[in-house]
């Protein structure tokens, strides 16, 4: 039953791009969050359902698209310098077939990062791009969410529809992910047209941020909470009533704390006192790894180089039996483990010319959005007031994700590229509407002044 | 039973939207400048003032 209707969804979600071709670029956006393949079992598994809806969103726009407005911007420019590079990078690597295996779902996302701008030529389609995504994203963020209230979760058992630990299904990917579309559902709320903010908006929008941040307690994973925080800390910057707010945020904590489970405040207090664990060893120790790696092979070692990863440390834990406290030495070795780190990530597979080219992608993206954010925030119009606050919650996106990226490999996530896109999209729209609004009031003007 | 709810909450908003999208037509087209500068309005006058010189016989009334 689940199976027929997830491939009726699918289908129908197709069938209506034939009326509206911009919809299969939505299509597609649900299709790599949700992934609903791999929850089904039955046709929508043997089927290249990603393909074809990408097929379908490009052709779409190929064929039957308005292309005046579509222009190509720096950070496309900078995506696809990227992707080149990673192509490169992926042709020469340590491990050819491990590195094509990432590569084939690389390529996929930096290509569709890069083509998402062009089809973004009017306000409603940059709206319709960022609810799909939250919508999306909210299956998995309400269903982890309602498990972890009703006291399921732990660190690598949040199970979310099915067992399976890629993409957005793994823990700590999730709860950074979904603590930054925090921002982005808090601007659908006050500027969405395509539903206008009335009570009920107001009742699901809450509970799923509510959904959000029961994520990193439903996974335990540390990189969630101090994401959290972070947004946190960033949401008062542009807040207006930045003490009532602080106040609503230490409240809101104080309350939480009693209802959390033991294991996840013992796991939280591990950021702390990291010596004595053994998954925050192992990160600074691969951490150290790649920096010897990278002045070695300044150029990378392509995907999956961490395969080739040795990491040796001590754990040190303290242990008081019966007032007398021990200290606890553990000689751990350990080959082959993931770079923990999106940066580190960068550094080892595309050694310092990759890494170059995505912390150029992360800064222009904040920079342009300060730019947008400075340059509107004091046009209040009725079609003018979305701007800036859009602006700042995909920075303000951006920015958990850069801190969540300090302790996950998630440099290509295809959800995280897509708000890039999105970012792309929405300063080359405004470019546009810049140059039509010095124009529009030339022509207006005139017949007022005809007149008196 | 949470996996069905999660499942039917987020899709049924994403068909909602889906529809409601498929009726917008400023989804493809936008009008430049729309609602940023708005139209100005003519002035009203309070009664319809008549400028044309009239002769008599041309308008047909003594035909």
């Amino acid at each position: 039953m689940l199976d027929l209707a997830l491939t009726g969804f699918v289908a129908c979600f197709l069938l209506i791009g034939f009326r509206r071709p911009f919809l299969w670029v939505l299509c597609y956006l649900y299709v790599d969050i949700v992934s609903p393949q791999i929850i089904s079992w039955g046709i929508l598994s043997h089927l290249p359902i990603s393909l074809m809806a990408f097929a379908a969103a490009f052709l779409g726009w190929l064929a039957l698209d308005d292309k005046r407005d579509s222009r190509f911007t720096l950070r496309q420019g900078i995506l696809a310098a990227l992707l080149l590079y990673c192509g490169y990078t992926t042709w020469a690597a340590v491990y050819p077939a491990a590195a094509a295996e990432k590569w084939a779902w690389v390529w996929k996302a930096l290509v569709f990062a890069i083509f998402l701008p062009f089809t973004l030529r009017t306000r409603l389609r940059i709206e319709a791009v960022a609810l799909v995504m939250v919508l999306a994203a909210s299956a998995l963020i309400i269903d982890g969410g309602l498990k972890t209230a009703g006291g399921g979760g732990g660190y690598g058992t949040l199970r979310i529809f099915v067992e399976n630990n890629t993409g957005l299904y793994e823990g700590s990917i999730l709860s950074a992910v979904a603590i930054s579309i925090i921002p982005i559902v808090l601007w659908l709320v006050k500027y969405g047209t395509v539903f206008p903010a009335d009570w009920r908006v107001y009742l699901f929008a809450g509970a799923l941020i509510f959904a959000c941040s029961l994520i990193p307690v439903g996974t335990q994973a540390r990189t969630g909470l101090v994401c959290l925080g972070v947004l946190c800390l960033f949401y008062l910057r542009t807040a207006k009533h930045k003490v009532l707010i602080a106040g609503g945020m230490a409240l809101a904590v104080v309350v939480a704390v009693p209802f959390l489970p033991q294991a996840f405040l013992a796991r939280m207090g591990t950021i702390e006192n990291h010596e004595a664990d053994q998954s925050a060893s192992t990160r600074l120790g691969v951490w150290k790894w790649t920096w010897g790696y990278v002045k070695e092979h300044p150029l990378g070692g392509g995907f999956v180089v961490n395969q080739s990863s040795r990491v040796e440390y001590d754990t040190v834990a303290k242990v008081t039996v019966d007032g007398s406290t021990e200290i606890r030495r553990a000689h751990v070795v350990e080959e082959g483990r993931a770079f923990h780190s999106s940066y580190f990530e960068m550094l080892g597979e595309q050694g310092f010319p990759g890494f170059g080219l995505w912390i150029l992608l992360q800064l222009t993206g904040l920079i342009q959005m300060e730019q947008i954010r400075r340059r509107w925030k004091k046009r209040t119009g009725p079609d003018e007031a979305w701007v800036a606050p859009l602006a700042v919650a995909l920075q303000l996106a951006q920015v958990v994700y850069l801190i969540g990226s300090l302790f996950v490999g998630i440099a290509f996530q295809p959800f995280i590229l897509m708000l890039i896109g999105l970012q792309c999209g929405l300063w080359s729209y405004l470019k546009r509407i810049d140059v039509r609004q010095a124009q529009v009031p030339i022509r207006t003007i005139r017949p007022v002044v005809g007149m008196v | 039973m949470v996996d069905i709810l999660a499942l039917a909450v987020s899709h049924g908003l994403l068909a909602l939207a889906a529809w409601r999208l498929l009726l917008r037509p400023d989804l493809d087209v936008e009008t430049p400048g729309e609602g940023a500068v708005p139209e100005p309005r003519p002035l009203k006058r309070n009664g319809p003032v008549r400028r044309e010189m009239r002769w008599p016989g041309k308008d047909g009334d003594d035909a």
